[in-house]
């Protein structure tokens, strides 16, 4: 008797719980909006845009297209950016997990020009590159491509020595070890990396949208600047906004699936 | 009896490198020498600190020996050069460590696996031969869970059974059941016991338990204190196959322990 009272009390106390943090959620979203709308109110809209009007302009834009249009742009340079970084950046501390002379040698060069300020290059960049997607492509890359490259280098030093004494002795090769042990116990450092690389290859993406694009969500914003439309300009950062969000709740997902086996997941939940 | 030893260690020693500005190192392992015939079950036992780990790591190929050889069936194992190390000489040892090293990312039978996966030997017929080990460690059941989801004595065995199963013709134990309860623990040796009257391995196992050394092995040596030797080898004179659980209690236990217990200083 007293252990279903006791659990009916838990599920509701848990049922409740959700309940409070759902509408403390609701309430803060609304005090924003809130507080969005007297701002545009108090400082006039040439500085603020008023949330309705930025509504109404986020559907005129999915209505006549130009928003699928300048997401499909921005995407296109952000995720190529990023898939190019993503391969130089794990396959550069495999290799030189090889030779540790060479990582020695290296290591400073890599360190050093990851302190180069990416956006200052973009003027050189575009005196190389034209004014394509190329320019806005080494940037993303460059952006991306550190982050994940020092995340990698970490998980490999983190990699139990033991577990790879035990596949060599098991008759792995090199390879196998790599794939099998390596790269299984740096996945965790690896999506850290992942998830703090994104959402900056998406902003590298729009900074180079505002110096040379003819399309994207950065051009977008930066063209309706130029025309004095704030609502546009807040359009285009709530469309920027919500294009990460949707990128990390996805790499979330890929990370649960990929990560399923670790304890932390399942049994450390509060 | 006299058949030709398929292991032999000869005048083996090992001092790690000297570091600078200190006395040259002294040598942990120094003339130490014995033989181990096909299908027998040697243990080693000795005072800690006397290098065990540092023997079966040269055996096993993952460390180099500063001086001696290691002879398998004929081949010279053991390398002087840390590149020239062949670890597990060819899958021909096998190695069971103290820490389990299972791999947290993989269920049991992917564990267990693992050696006949890289080896590319995996077929039905190695399945079913796995699936019978699993069966005959009383992990039946467990096949899908993580290593983090058993208990200590369940993750020895999976790792016991993970080198069973690839077969090599030598396995080094190194104080694989040192971390378990004693219940398990009798639990554990016995399945060892049982796995190795199907197959007569070659087992080199190294304990610092006098009772296990009797119970499991047919040959103790017993090791020195630094620099480590072979001090004593006493042959366990109780007949096939040992109860462990009751080992204590056979006729001529108290004589050998004795023995053995005198021998270690």
């Amino acid at each position: 008797m007293t252990d279903v009272t006791l659990t009916t009390t838990t599920e509701a106390g848990e049922l409740s719980r959700k309940w409070v943090i759902f509408t403390g959620r609701l309430v803060l979203a609304l005090a924003l909006l809130l507080a969005w709308e007297i701002g545009a109110r108090t400082m006039g809209a040439i500085f603020f845009a008023p949330p309705l009007d930025v509504a109404m302009r986020l559907v005129e834009l999915v209505r006549n297209g130009q928003m699928l249009t300048d997401i499909v742009a921005t995407l296109r340079v952000s995720a190529l950016g990023f898939v190019i970084a993503c391969i130089a950046g794990v396959l550069l501390p495999f290799l030189l997990r090889r030779s540790p002379r060479l990582d020695a040698a290296v290591e400073p060069y890599i360190m050093a020009s990851m302190g180069i300020p990416k956006y200052a290059l973009a003027p050189w960049l575009i005196l190389w590159f034209g004014i394509g997607d190329a320019p806005k492509l080494v940037v993303v890359v460059l952006m991306v491509f550190y982050i994940i490259y020092i995340a990698t280098s970490a998980g490999i030093r983190g990699v139990d020595g033991r577990l790879i004494a035990m596949a060599r002795i098991a008759g792995a090769s090199e390879r196998v070890i790599a794939r099998e042990i390596i790269w299984k116990s740096l996945l965790p450092f690896f999506f850290t990396g992942l998830k703090v690389a994104l959402p900056r290859a998406v902003s590298a993406t729009i900074v180079g949208e505002f110096l040379v694009a003819s399309e994207g969500v950065g051009h977008y914003i930066e063209n309706a600047r130029q025309t004095s439309d704030t609502v546009g300009v807040f359009a285009g950062i709530v469309v920027a906004t919500v294009l990460v969000l949707v990128i990390n709740a996805a790499v979330n997902v890929i990370e649960r699936r990929a990560l399923a086996w670790r304890p932390v997941e399942r049994e450390m939940q509060v | 009896m006299t058949a030709a030893p398929l292991l032999e260690v000869k005048s083996l020693g090992k001092r790690f490198p000297t570091r600078a500005g200190r006395e040259p190192s002294p040598w942990v392992i120094q003339d130490l020498s014995f033989a181990v015939r096909p299908g027998e079950l040697v243990t080693i036992i000795g005072p800690s600190g006397a290098g065990k780990s540092t023997l079966l790591n040269m055996i096993a190929q993952i460390d180099t020996a500063s001086a001696g050889e290691i002879v398998f069936d004929g081949a010279v194992v053991a390398s002087h050069d840390a590149r020239a190390l062949r670890p597990g000489f060819d899958r021909k040892i096998g190695y069971v460590t103290q820490d389990d090293n299972l791999l947290p990312w993989r269920t049991t039978i992917d564990n267990v696996l693992f050696p006949i996966e890289v080896q590319g030997r995996l077929d039905g017929k190695m399945r079913a031969h796995v699936e019978m080990l699993i069966g005959a460690v009383g992990l039946a059941g467990y096949e899908r869970y993580y290593p983090h989801e058993l208990s200590g004595g369940m993750r020895k065995r999976a790792a016991l059974i993970r080198t069973l199963a690839y077969d090599p013709p030598v396995i080094l134990m190194d104080e694989p059941f040192a971390a378990v309860d004693a219940q398990t623990r009798t639990q554990l040796q016995a399945d060892l016991l049982k796995l190795w009257e199907l197959g007569r391995k070659t087992i080199i196992f190294v304990t610092h338990d006098i009772t296990e050394a009797i119970a499991l092995g047919d040959r103790t040596l017993v090791l020195s204190r630094q620099p480590t030797h072979v001090a004593a080898e006493h042959l366990i004179p109780i007949p096939r196959p040992h109860n462990v659980a009751d080992i204590f209690a056979v006729e001529g236990f108290a004589a050998i322990y004795e023995r053995i217990r005198a021998a270690i200083q």
